[in-house]
């Protein structure tokens, strides 16, 4: 059986300076992985290579067998990646609900712009449901009208990983869902994301500083150090490589900064 | 083609073009350096560049000054002091703003500051007394160093002066402390700070001193126009603009580069152009039009297809995040009592004033209130554009005129009823809109309304002039005629018909610009306001909403600009849609909500009503019974509208959904605090509440 995701020999540089070097993974469904590395080490450069913000110099980049380098992302997402942010995008202005809503009603592809101006567009009964049935998910049901900027960091990040949900992802990227949440929030968010995988059975590629976290919610990791792949393996196996306690230790703990 | 001699010509060129490039390039440092002390895209640098123009010439010519103390007062006090009070009152305060906010900040100071500048010094142009320069017979003294073209002193002055000042920035930059500051906080006041330096005062003084630069560039490239008017200013500030851009906004030896460049090139271009179309017809029209557009085309240019520019983000400090957000919208939910409250109140009003236009209103009144709502109609374009999309188009004016000429090109040639060519004109714009959307779908915030502004001028100096566009040049002031339509039975050419007319379109595009806003597309777009990224991670399109949001607005201020001309008869293309006039409107829109059909109306009747009923002293009248008791300083100049609405939208950075807008959602959460407390149950009257924002959607009425 061929992997779900497959990353193949994918090289990005940045004027002169080589953010990913050759670098392959490969995602199978329903797997939980992880992808860990020092800061700068290129792990969200590869994904804005996966789900297109960003174009590979070289290599290869395929969901489900199908070649998605080139192709928008709005395509990708119909592909089937959802993704998260490590510093948290939220539409301001609007409701949790409506956040599921917008991301509902784009995968349907239901209001069209003529739509709209005959008031066809207006959000459906049953999509309104799904919202709800996802917000109950990951236990944000009380909070459906809530205005975003009312919310917690911790919550708010629940509210991302329920707008990719609605999109139907067979494969969900998490750019660093722990960052700036304190322990028992982050347990909690583990705990919710892993009930939900159970219900609706994609795959997870996880970016995270908290190794903690990683040890205990993926099976399998990579771990990238200055663009290419130093490790991979079973997580445990990965965590008791000479190689990456090196690559870890080695690095002052700098803020790291998206390219 | 190279005939003998053509180096010489283009040597001639060079130096001609090199005292306006001098001047350019003074502006286009000046530019940068606002932009990278303040993030702020200073389009006022024009204004500042007239009032100190404008004030030398009063001390000048009008008040017969020597030239020392003139040019002391106007470019080395008046300037700089412009530039202190614009940073100390208002840009220090918006560190954080975006810059698109900054941006409308700036070009409500530039329709402000003139008028505010001519009617506190009473200041009016008067044709015929032509500016001086600022040295001694300089028009008519020549000097000839190469025996190719000569010099006069005035331009000898600008090249020396212009050149001066912008090598001793340079010095100072590299070799004292306070251009070390400078330096510093350019790259992040946050982080100088920090390093013990008082980065407020650094930027001040990045004000102080790039305002005398636009106090300079004004004076001396004053003796170039034969009346001192602000439009050639702020055309000027276009030039440098696209030389600033050839450095992405941050570089200034690049900018330096780019203004004289610029001078050389357009030089350069009048010089063989006129030699090429000898030998080819076809290029004559392009030569007739082009060169007033050089700077427009050049920019435009350059913001398609400069490399950088793409890339090229928005200056922000790395450590801007260590101020406060700027506050949340106030709540814009409202109980159900208060909203039926609103809704009877709302028609209620609007049968008032119906009923009056109707029964009551002479001639004079049912003309002003119709073009109000024709305004109104055409600021709905706003309400898509910036509003929803969250973009600012500063050429909203073209798309208008679009729908106008093509009334009057339709009727004129084939006699087509004008309602239908009112619609075929919409589309056209529509078209026009999406086609201008296409190269700068990948331009956001700035760079997209730096974009408009080109086209809108390019617009202005070439496509009008068509004859197939604008009817060919005689005929701008009074030859684009338009007569009033006739639709089956109804003849609109009665004044009240045409005005309930005027009102169907309004109600109708209203209605649906509110299903667009609350449906899909209004919900992408709203995604895509508050973040780009996400929206296009959940599969949105940012480019087909943009192309989509252009197409709508264009479309709207298209037919607008339709129902404009038929109502005056006329397009009147220079007094109605010149990219000045767009500048206007949307400050207009902006500062009073951008967000609602509500805005749009007021600031419709804004544009149009506040001038007679409240300048002119009309109500005060009507309230006193009689229009002798009236107070002596009526009539009040119209020049003060320009300075209250540039003023007011100083507070667009704070409150990005208009002041109107800000005002109404304080008072429905007052109100409903208050009604609770009568009730009550005090528990929700509940500050933190009050204050917070809602997710429902703004209630209101549509018409």
């Amino acid at each position: 059986m061929s992997a779900l995701l497959e990353v193949e020999d994918i090289t990005k540089t940045f004027s002169g300076i080589t953010a990913l070097d050759n670098v392959s993974l490969n995602v199978d469904s329903g797997e939980r992985v992880g992808l860990i590395g020092p800061n700068g080490a290129g792990k969200t450069t590869l994904f804005n290579c996966v789900l297109g913000q960003l174009n590979p110099d070289e290599g290869a980049v395929r969901l489900g067998g199908e070649e998605l380098v080139q192709k928008s992302v709005s395509r990708r997402v119909k592909a089937g990646i959802g993704r998260t942010f490590q510093r948290i995008e939220l539409f301001s202005d609007t409701s949790v609900r409506e956040h599921l809503l917008i991301a509902e009603r784009v995968r349907n592809g239901t209001g069209s712009f003529l739509k709209d101006l005959t008031g066809r567009g207006r959000p459906r009964k049953e999509e309104i449901e799904r919202c709800d049935y996802v917000l109950e998910l990951l236990g944000l049901r009380d909070l459906a009208t809530e205005p975003i900027e009312k919310l917690s960091l911790g919550k708010g990040r629940l509210v991302e990983v329920g707008r990719a949900l609605m999109t139907e992802p067979s494969l969900l990227l998490l750019d660093e869902p722990s960052s700036g949440l304190d322990r028992d929030e982050t347990s909690a968010l583990a705990e919710t994301l892993r009930s939900v995988q159970a219900e609706a059975g994609f795959a997870i590629l996880l970016v995270e500083h908290d190794v903690e976290l990683v040890v205990s919610f993926t099976e399998r990791c990579y771990v990238l150090d200055f663009g290419t792949v130093i490790s991979k393996g079973s997580t445990a196996e990965v965590m008791a490589d000479p190689v990456v306690r090196k690559a870890y230790l080695g690095t002052a703990p700098v803020e790291e900064s998206q390219p | 083609m190279f005939a003998a001699g053509v180096f010489e010509d283009i040597f001639t060129a060079i130096l001609q073009g090199t005292p306006p490039g001098a001047v350019y390039a003074l502006i286009a440092v000046g530019f940068v350096l606002t932009y990278k002390t303040s993030g702020v895209f200073n389009l006022a640098f024009g204004a500042q560049a007239y009032v100190s123009a404008a004030m030398y010439f009063k001390l000048r010519v009008e008040d017969e000054w020597h030239i020392v103390p003139a040019l002391v007062i106007s470019v080395f006090v008046l300037a700089p002091a412009i530039g202190l009070i614009l940073e100390r009152f208002i840009f220090r305060h918006l560190r954080t703003a975006s810059a698109v906010s900054k941006l409308v900040i700036a070009i409500g100071l530039t329709v402000a500051l003139p008028a505010l500048f001519d009617l506190i010094s009473g200041f009016e142009a008067v044709a015929g007394l032509t500016p001086v320069g600022i040295i001694e017979n300089g028009d008519s003294v020549f000097y000839d160093p190469f025996g190719l073209y000569a010099f006069s002193r005035d331009e000898l002055m600008q090249m020396i002066v212009a050149l001066g000042a912008v090598l001793g920035l340079g010095l100072m930059f590299r070799f004292t402390s306070l251009g070390l500051s400078m330096r510093a906080v350019v790259e992040s006041p946050r982080l100088t700070e920090l390093a013990g330096v008082p980065a407020d005062r650094v930027s001040a003084f990045a004000w102080a001193l790039s305002s005398t630069f636009a106090g300079m560039a004004g004076v001396l490239i004053a003796p170039q126009f034969n009346t001192l008017i602000a439009p050639d200013f702020f055309n000027l500030v276009v030039i440098a603009i696209a030389a600033a851009a050839i450095g992405r906004l941050v570089s200034l030896p690049w900018a330096f580069v780019g203004g004289l460049g610029m001078g050389i090139f357009i030089a350069l271009f009048k010089t063989f152009l006129p030699r090429w179309t000898d030998d080819y017809a076809w290029l004559d029209i392009i030569e007739d039009n082009l060169t007033p557009a050089m700077p427009f085309v050049i920019l435009f240019a350059v913001l398609v297809f400069w490399p950088g520019i793409r890339h090229a983000r928005e200056g922000t400090d790395p450590l801007a995040g260590v101020d406060p957000p700027p506050p949340a919208p106030i709540a814009s939910e409202r109980s159900a009592g208060l909203t039926m409250a609103t809704r009877v109140f709302g028609v209620v009003f609007f049968s008032f004033i119906l009923s009056l236009m109707f029964f009551q209103a002479d001639a004079f009144w049912i003309f002003l209130v119709t073009q109000a709502v024709i305004y109104s109609t055409i600021y709905l374009s706003i309400t898509v554009m910036t509003g929803l999309a969250g973009q600012i188009s500063l050429c909203q004016g073209a798309f208008a005129a679009i729908g106008g000429f093509t009334v009057f090109q339709m009727f004129d040639r084939f006699e087509m009823n004008v309602l239908l060519a009112a619609v075929l004109g919409a589309f056209i714009a529509a078209v026009v809109g999406a086609l201008v959307s296409l190269p700068v779908l990948r331009l956001g915030g700035i760079w997209l309304a730096i974009a408009t502004l080109a086209f809108a001028y390019f617009f202005d100096a070439v496509v009008v002039k068509f004859s197939w566009v604008g009817g060919g040049n005689t005929s701008l002031l009074q030859g684009t005629r338009v007569p009033r339509p006739t639709l089956g039975p109804f003849d609109f050419s009665n004044d009240k018909t045409f005005f309930a007319l005027a009102v169907i379109v309004f109600v109708v595009v209203s209605f649906f610009v509110v299903q667009l806003r609350e449906g899909t597309f209004g919900a992408q777009l709203k995604a895509l306001r508050g973040s780009e990224t996400a929206a296009e991670s959940i599969g949105i399109s940012p480019a087909k909403s943009r192309i989509i949001a252009f197409a709508v607005s264009a479309f709207i201020a298209g037919l607008g600009g339709a129902m404009l001309s038929i109502h005056q008869e006329n397009v009147n293309y220079a007094t109605n849609f010149v990219p000045l006039a767009a500048l206007f409107w949307l400050l207009l829109v902006v500062s009073l909500s951008s967000r609602t059909v509500d805005g749009a109306l007021q600031a419709g009747a804004a544009f149009s009503l506040f001038d007679p009923l409240i300048l002119r002293g009309e109500l005060f009248a009507w309230i006193l019974r009689s229009p002798d008791r009236l107070p002596s300083f009526f009539p009040i100049s119209g020049k003060w509208r320009f300075v209250l609405f540039g003023l007011t939208s100083v507070q667009f950075a704070k409150h990005p959904e208009g002041m109107l807008e800000y005002g109404k959602r304080k008072s429905n959460a007052r109100i409903d605090a208050w009604l609770v407390r009568r009730r009550g149950t005090g528990d929700d009257d509940d500050p933190e509440l009050t204050d917070s924002k809602s997710d429902a959607p703004v209630e209101e009425t549509t018409s």
